[in-house]
């Protein structure tokens, strides 16, 4: 008996340390098969994000060494206003993107379910401007704000309005690419919507009218908590883009006249590639991408937390 | 097992180590491979950024070396001007840069040349060859780092039927120009066009004027922190004296958000709606393959002294451009200067001044062209040429140089303002 008994806890034991072998080997396939992505992920998105702090400590022209210096690059970044100038326009473009833009692209979405005669053309003149390439929207642009023979400001005349210098206006600059922006993403929100309208359970509709509901009704009882998700998903892309914004800004105004229009993309870039001071352009792209790090853990938990607690949700 | 992660983890991470830094030279050696593999000829890239019949002059270059050398293929690529310099500094910074690139000489040149990625080639030229004030700004500590092929000149550029029509002549002095200038305005001609988003154009109106008031040695003193400075009451007054043109309505409208590349500013020249244009002599290029309709109409004059002002009109803006040099990491470091020399050969210079309307560095070559010869004699009897400061200074004082000048064209802030920064970061870049 005793023998059996022995005999019976050695081979649970081996189970047990097979159950546990097979676990661990598990754990190694596992991590065989996501190393090739967790090495090229290291190398390209953690690697720089720390050399780049790195380099943030260091007064360095990008080539030769250079020297060590601490925070000093931090507390001239603090002092700078050209920067909180940057900082001032990123939350613009993020304010018109997700106040502006989305809206209009769910304005838009509505509008192509509306019984309007030849709507189905215009879906595709609305996704026009978001196939072009931002260099040719922000050239195209340019022609058109020119101060005296662009095709706004003839317009502007037969209103009977004097000229405006869209893009030489310190104050008027900022204006003029952020509606070149409204008019470029727009459509892409727009498509976005539709798609989640498309979704939405036509029976919803029907018993709603069964019970009476007018359009409104419709529209904020049914169709608006329902693209509640879309809505957020919507917001975190339009965040984070506008704070990555670079481009149209580069080509339609140069981040001028006299840094009116300066992104702390554009900054950065000025800094590292034409001053050639790589440490402190660091420094920008360090607070950027802390800046963008908190927001995006700050949409994460509020996304969590409404979720949990079911707001709009069904 | 504890054991076994352990292990697994110290290699995970050893070789993640390993793999991060080897990023780099990981990359450049496949660069490397790339270079000289493929079809087994030598390639050598060569950047420049003039378009129309320059390119048609460098091209033609490049045939004639390609001749002499069948085994070796150059490939050309032009990148438009405003966003050259940025773009030459990324691949240089990313250890990727072309075996021969166009500069303009000056600091901009001196700062790749102190990182060590400019070929030094004073072995390989013969000095006589070349203009010396020219040759002067891309030799850097007594060695030469580049070849000018072209040198420039800053003129204020007139429509003649414009002039004639109202019974106008080119001014001598400030005086005579604001009048011109007012009579103009009064038969709804925009006076002078002006494309300054680009900065460059207009901080050529801060450079004459300092020019004029200051003398012609003012920048060099401030330069080389020896007299007078950046703040001195010369630049406070050249600064007025722009406030002052933009406040009389000199210029288009909006000109600080006009980009010069794209043309609208020169358009407004070619189509009579402005008469003049304060450039450089790269206009007349533009004209032959823009508007070559306007050439006849077009004439030029120095910039206008002012009253009281130590300097002449025979203190003339220049610059040096293209400028050749060979980048230090290149592989066919022989290939390329000779390259570079064919580039700036007697041949190449004499396409370059008689088909595109320039002057070049390459001494003794005088362009048959009528008008062209005049701005050579201008260029001959020239007592100063001043290179421009933006491709002088370092460039962080260069960038300040144009910001500053660009706000006080914006009317943003007060000449004493934009004379106080500039000597204060010439403090702290210039030692």
């Amino acid at each position: 008996m005793q023998q059996a008994d022995a005999r019976l806890s050695t081979v649970l034991e081996e189970a047990r340390s097979k159950s546990k072998k097979k676990k661990w080997r598990n754990a190694l396939t596992i991590l065989l098969f996501v190393s090739p992505a967790l090495i090229v992920y290291a190398m390209y998105v953690i690697y720089p994000i720390l050399a780049t702090l790195n380099y943030s400590f260091y007064d360095w022209n990008g080539s030769s060494v250079g020297t060590y210096i601490g925070l000093q690059n931090y507390v001239q970044l603090f002092s700078d206003s050209i920067f909180w100038t940057a900082l001032r326009n990123n939350t613009w473009i993020t304010l018109t993107s997700v106040f502006v833009q989305i809206p209009l692209g769910l304005i838009m979405a509505l509008m192509l379910f509306a019984p309007i005669k030849g709507i189905r053309l215009m879906s595709s003149v609305y996704f026009f401007p978001f196939l072009m390439s931002t260099v040719a929207i922000g050239l195209l642009w340019i022609y058109m704000f020119d101060p005296i023979n662009g095709s706004i400001n003839q317009l502007i005349n037969l209103l009977g309005f004097e000229n405006v210098a869209w893009l030489s206006g310190e104050n008027t600059a900022i204006i003029a690419v952020l509606f070149v922006i409204v008019w470029q993403f727009a459509p892409f929100y727009m498509i976005l919507f539709r798609a989640a309208i498309v979704g939405i359970p036509e029976e919803l509709y029907e018993a709603a009218d069964i019970d009476g509901a007018n359009p409104w009704h419709k529209f904020s009882r049914i169709t608006l908590p329902l693209l509640m998700p879309t809505i957020v998903s919507s917001s975190i892309l339009a965040i984070v883009g506008s704070l990555k914004a670079f481009d149209i800004f580069y080509v339609m105004t140069g981040g001028g006249p006299n840094h009116a229009t300066e992104l702390m993309g554009t900054y950065m870039f000025k800094q590292a590639f034409v001053n050639f001071n790589m440490g402190y352009a660091s420094a920008i792209a360090f607070v950027m991408f802390f800046i963008a790090l908190i927001v995006t853990i700050l949409i994460q938990a509020l996304d969590f937390y409404r979720q949990k607690k079911g707001v709009f949700s069904e | 097992m504890k054991r076994k992660f352990l292990l697994l983890t110290t290699f995970c991470m050893m070789v993640l180590a390993a793999c991060a830094p080897g990023g780099g030279s990981d990359s450049e050696e496949s660069n490397a491979v790339s270079g000289d593999g493929g079809s087994g000829k030598q390639v050598l890239d060569f950047w420049y950024i003039d378009p129309g019949e320059k390119e048609k002059v460098y091209q033609e270059a490049v045939e004639r070396f390609e001749e002499k050398h069948p085994d070796v293929e150059v490939k050309m690529l032009r990148v438009a001007n405003d966003a050259y310099k940025q773009k030459l500094a990324v691949s240089m910074s990313g250890g990727n840069a072309p075996d021969i690139f166009n500069s303009w000489g000056g600091g901009w040149l001196k700062q790749f040349v102190d990182q060590g990625q400019v070929l030094d080639v004073t072995e390989s030229i013969e000095k006589e060859r070349f203009n010396e004030l020219a040759l002067d700004n891309t030799t850097f500590h007594d060695k030469i780092y580049g070849l000018p092929l072209g040198l420039s000149l800053d003129l204020v550029f007139y429509n003649k039927e414009i002039f004639e029509e109202y019974g106008l002549t080119p001014p001598e002095t400030y005086t005579e120009w604001v009048e011109i200038i007012e009579t103009l305005k009064e038969n709804n001609i925009i006076p002078i066009a002006l494309a300054n988003q680009t900065k460059w154009p207009g901080a050529y109106y801060l450079m004459n004027f300092a020019a004029r008031i200051g003398g012609p040695d003012l920048f060099n003193e401030a330069f080389l922190r020896e007299g007078r400075g950046f703040d001195d009451p010369a630049y406070v007054e050249a600064g007025e004296y722009i406030q002052e043109m933009v406040e009389m309505d000199a210029f288009n409208p909006g000109f600080n958000g006009v980009p010069y590349d794209e043309g609208q500013g020169r358009q407004l020249l070619y189509s009579g709606q402005a008469a003049m244009m304060d450039i450089t002599m790269s206009l007349v290029n533009n004209v032959r393959t823009e508007a070559p309709e306007f050439e006849e109409k077009m004439d030029f004059f120095v910039f206008p002294t002012v009253e009281g002002g130590q300097g002449s009109n025979k203190a003339v803006g220049a610059s040096t451009g293209p400028v050749w040099s060979v980048a230090a990491d290149t592989e066919n470091p022989d290939l390329a200067t000779e390259l570079i020399q064919e580039l700036t050969s007697q041949e190449t210079a004499e396409a370059y001044t008689n088909r595109t309307g320039s002057l070049t560095a390459v001494s003794g070559v005088e362009p048959e062209d009528e008008f062209v010869n005049r701005m050579y004699q201008v260029a001959e009897e020239a007592t100063h040429l001043q290179m421009p400061y933006d491709q002088t200074l370092p460039p962080e004082l260069a960038e300040l140089h144009k910001d500053t000048t660009q706000a006080l064209f914006g009317l943003s802030i007060t000449p004493e303002e934009a004379a106080e920064q500039m000597e204060a970061k010439a403090k702290e870049v210039l030692e």
